[in-house]
């Protein structure tokens, strides 16, 4: 069973936090871009040369990837594969674990070693984790109950 | 999980299209690509095999409009239908915050609604999520030999459910199941 919550909220100070975090090892780590997501595939940040267009459908995907790969972790006997690593030609992508809902997605050029991009990848994810353990901890992992009656009133203006 | 952003002033829902092969699931999906305007859709983004078919899932994000400062976001994604892919469709639905369920109208794919039906809750039990909200699309009400929507309301035990009657190609009921699937899930933030 994989209980999961209703809402994952993140304020502007994570994102800040996180943003700040990232363009720091864009710098020292010789990445593309950086690529922070949630399990179900929702784009949280990014840093780096990627568009939000590219960046959204990036998510969407290293997250169904993921996914299928713990499906294949699970038939194996593992309780779960903790990073997923594709190299090509020209471009290498890491995607690992940053905690029980959130992932990684590093984007390297081919110049970058693997044990680079591993040590990296690493880094960045433990730098990250206090942001989320602190969301965790906090009381904040539900909408307000003003944002939720405004948007239950407001419903039908969408369309 | 639907993700609430303070920072961009964004609420993101994830909506799965759901339903036995070929019962039209992309074809929804298409639909809504190709009559959304350009500047609210995203990438669609489709990994299928040479034959078309879905082979790990279509998505398409789209942005409804603002309601209370906060743009409403929605990742629309499909799951392959067919038999084999039962794990695939399983990990497309992990955090799910909506379904739209696509049923076939067709008499011979009675079996396959029913399956895929029980699939489908199996998989929300597995992941805890029960209280998901889901629609009901019966599609292909424009092809020989379909059963009744009273029999289909039946054998699916949708008394009492939101159903819809879909002819996805041309169009029919898909933008009023997009409407349906946003409400529900927008009203249980």
């Amino acid at each position: 069973m994989e209980g999961q919550l209703s809402s994952l909220v993140i304020t502007k100070e994570d994102i800040e936090t996180i943003d700040e975090l990232f363009s720091q090892y864009l710098v020292d780590s010789q990445a593309k871009d950086i690529i922070l997501l949630n399990k179900s595939g929702e784009l949280l940040a990014k840093s780096g040369a990627v568009t939000r267009e590219s960046a959204v459908a990036v998510s969407a995907l290293a997250a169904g990837v993921f996914s299928a790969t713990n499906e294949l972790a699970k038939l194996l006997g593992e309780h779960e594969f903790t990073l997923t690593f594709h190299q090509g030609k020209e471009t290498n992508i890491h995607i690992s674990l940053v905690d029980p809902m959130i992932l990684l997605a590093v984007i390297f050029d081919n110049k970058a070693p693997i044990g680079a991009i591993r040590f990296w990848a690493k880094k960045i994810s433990g730098s990250i984790k206090p942001v989320f353990e602190k969301m965790a901890a906090g009381p904040r992992q539900e909408a307000s109950q003003d944002l939720k009656k405004g948007l239950q009133d407001e419903i039908d203006n969408l369309f | 999980m639907s993700l609430i952003d303070f920072s961009k002033s964004e609420i993101t829902f994830k909506v799965v299209y759901y339903g036995p092969a070929m019962s039209g699931k992309t074809t929804n999906l298409s639909w809504i690509f190709r009559t959304i305007p350009e500047k609210v859709k995203g990438q669609f983004t489709s990994i299928a095999t040479e034959t078309e078919r879905t082979l790990f899932f279509d998505f398409l994000p789209v942005e409804l409009g603002t309601i209370k400062g906060f743009k409403i976001r929605l990742s629309l994604y499909t799951v392959p239908g067919q038999e084999l892919y039962k794990l695939t469709r399983k990990s497309v639905l992990k955090s799910v915050d909506g379904i739209v369920f696509v049923a076939d109208s067709n008499r011979d794919r009675r079996e396959d609604n029913i399956k895929n039906l029980a699939d489908m809750f199996k998989n929300l039990e597995d992941y805890e999520l029960p209280d998901t909200p889901i629609i009901y699309q019966l599609n292909k009400r424009d092809t020989p030999a379909i059963m009744s929507v009273s029999e289909l309301v039946e054998d699916l035990h949708l008394e009492g459910k939101t159903v819809y009657l879909g002819m996805a190609s041309s169009g029919v009921s898909v933008m009023d199941c997009l409407k349906g699937i946003t409400r529900e899930v927008v009203s249980k933030i």
